[in-house]
């Protein structure tokens, strides 16, 4: 395979590795390092996206506001990109920051954002995405939300066999670990669980691991090395600034990391403000 | 799948297509996908020839990454919000129905969904003086009720009439016939049906009623269809910047709680979701039109605030409701 210049620099130049992205979620130096992949799962409302928002602007923002000055490349499969929000969680820091409205601008400029809508449109753009890590090499992260949007579309294409219904997920999933191989870069992916948990008297702890047990293909399953579960306690009361008490939703992660060194796990909690996401 | 065609794009004639499916590349993702140095080999056609043919593929079938300044401008000047004419509902909603979103209803019989729906079309359509396209699925929804909430805004028989010819109404009672709407409401029949005018809300009431006596058992082309749809309807909103309302059944929780229906695979769709319920409470002789309003998902509000809807007098507006009030204390 040829090459040019420009491309042989482009895969060979280490990009900024995304250890150090969020450290209170990830074990003692169990970051994402290059080429790795990092799943979220959970049920709806469990603070995933909220937390993906979070991760994206710690990357996307300039480091005087405490980012990494990194560029990052959104796949939509769902449509669930609020702008609106992820500008008003960009601007809350930027301001507390003492940043004015050009450094929003910039931020907003590193990040792309791809909207697919069937998963061989998903395969068509991974492999386009080739001529955009080589005209981007300061690009070192990916966002996938939602790698499973297209489960039971595929399901349902692919007929009688299994192998037919989860071919489409697979292309894709042995794409993304050759370009993994090739230009390291960290993946950060959204995964919906597909079955409620029920958590009434009767429900076991069989029950719970059987809602966050992983449905997608084994070639995804293979490339993922970190796995967040994202949970949703009950509503605490809290005291706010004044005498009033409210309620405060609070959200709990359980992250396992699972690559070749070694097998770590840690739990978290965060709440979500009007700032984004602040871990307790 | 996209199969290959002869003249999809320009060196891809009737012989190179021959050879490509004796190769056994019959789709683009099979071309885009492969070793091009092999098939080449396989085919006997130049190296160049087939790259330009993949370069030209790619460009045609591939989503444009946008940069996200880009992205958040155009948001900023098309996104509305459409209030949904009830003050309570609003102020739960953050000031209305966001357009680009999906925004679901759910509560148990009874509990006031269509009339919601009723009192937002009935809002949009004559306040607002935007179309609105209605998809009704239980076949509850009937003129002399939308002209009876109208009468109660404007005595004006044109502009009850107006405001009436504004709300399309779509009467379907399979799924496949609403995938098949959606899929052509989406693909450019939105100005067709609304004879040309601006569409601002879509309401389908409700999206259960049909998607959910083919749920359940091994087969998945229950979820399959309820996907399809869900997405026909996220595509529609967020390109033709219309406000998108659905309505959705309860179900029991493992613990006995009041969740909405359609499962997990449904929950990730709406961007806020409400729940409504009858209230306990029976002050002195209307208690058969208070219902109290439940967030429970938002992307911008904190979750589980409530809020109590009054379905008698949907828009509450002050002169009106208080040239009402004078009128009933008179007449009792």
């Amino acid at each position: 395979m040829n090459e040019s210049g420009t491309q042989l620099l482009a895969r060979l130049e280490a990009r900024r590795c995304l250890k150090d992205i969020e450290p209170r979620l990830f074990a003692e130096d169990e970051g994402p390092r290059h080429g790795e992949v990092v799943e979220l799962c959970g049920a709806e409302g469990t603070g995933k996206t909220e937390l993906l928002y979070h991760l994206l602007c710690r990357c996307v923002l300039p480091e005087a506001a405490g980012g990494l000055e990194v560029d990052a490349l959104f796949v939509d499969t769902d449509y669930s990109l609020d702008m609106l929000r992820l500008v008003s969680i960009l601007d809350s820091r930027l301001s507390s920051a003492g940043l004015e409205e050009a450094a929003l601008r910039s931020s907003l400029s590193r990040l792309l954002v791809v909207h697919c809508s069937s998963s061989s449109q998903l395969l068509l753009t991974l492999h386009y995405l080739e001529t955009t890590l080589n005209s981007r090499p300061s690009l070192a992260l990916l966002l996938i939300d939602s790698i499973s949007a297209f489960y039971w579309l595929d399901r349902c294409e692919g007929g009688a066999s299994i192998s037919r219904q989860e071919e489409k997920l697979s292309k894709c999933a042995e794409l993304l670990g050759r370009l993994l191989r090739d230009y390291k870069f960290t993946i950060f992916a959204t995964c919906h669980t597909i079955r409620r948990s029920c958590s009434g008297l009767a429900a076991s702890r069989s029950s719970t691991l059987e809602a966050d047990r992983p449905y997608l293909c084994r070639p995804w399953q293979r490339l993922v090395t970190h796995r967040v579960l994202c949970s949703r306690q009950e509503a605490e009361n809290h005291t706010a600034g004044g005498s009033r008490e409210e309620k405060r939703q609070v959200f709990r992660v359980h992250c396992s990391s699972s690559s070749s060194r070694t097998k770590a796990s840690r739990i978290s909690s965060f709440c979500v403000t009007d700032a984004g996401v602040q871990f307790i | 799948m996209v199969g290959l065609q002869e003249g999809m794009c320009p060196g891809l004639d009737g012989g190179l297509l021959r050879s490509l499916l004796a190769a056994d590349v019959k789709t683009v993702e099979d071309l885009v996908s492969s070793d091009l140095e092999e098939v080449a080999q396989k085919c006997s056609v130049s190296y160049k020839a087939l790259y330009a043919i993949r370069r030209v593929l790619l460009a045609q079938h591939t989503a444009f990454p946008v940069s996200g300044a880009d992205l958040y401008d155009e948001l900023l000047s098309s996104t509305a919000i459409i209030s949904t004419g009830n003050p309570s509902l609003d102020k739960l909603l953050d000031s209305g129905l966001y357009t680009g979103e999906v925004t679901e209803l759910s509560g148990g019989p009874g509990s006031g969904k269509s009339q919601v729906c009723f009192g937002v079309a009935v809002h949009v359509s004559h306040q607002l003086k935007q179309r609105v396209i209605y998809i009704d699925t239980t076949g509850g929804l009937t003129a002399s009720r939308l002209l009876e909430m109208l009468q109660s805004e404007t005595s004006d028989r044109d502009e009850q009439m107006e405001a009436l010819q504004r709300i399309h109404v779509f009467r379907l009672f399979d799924a496949y016939s609403l995938r098949d709407r959606l899929s052509t409401l989406r693909s450019g029949g939105l100005l067709q049906a609304s004879g040309g005018g601006s569409v601002k809300a879509v309401i389908v009431d409700s999206v259960s009623a049909v998607i959910s006596p083919l749920l359940g058992g091994k087969q998945n082309e229950g979820m399959s269809l309820m996907i399809q749809a869900a997405l026909a309807l996220k595509t529609m909103a967020k390109d033709f910047g219309v406000a998108v309302l659905v309505t959705n059944h309860v179900t029991r929780g493992g613990r006995g709680e009041v969740q909405p229906g359609l499962g997990a695979s449904w929950s990730h769709i709406p961007r806020s979701r409400i729940l409504l319920e009858r209230t306990d409470r029976a002050p002195s002789g209307c208690s058969s039109t208070l219902r109290s309003a439940t967030l429970i998902k938002s992307s911008r509000q904190p979750c589980l605030i409530k809020e109590e809807l009054d379905l008698q007098w949907w828009s509450r507006s002050e002169r009106r409701s208080s040239g009402k009030r004078k009128r009933d204390e008179a007449d009792s």
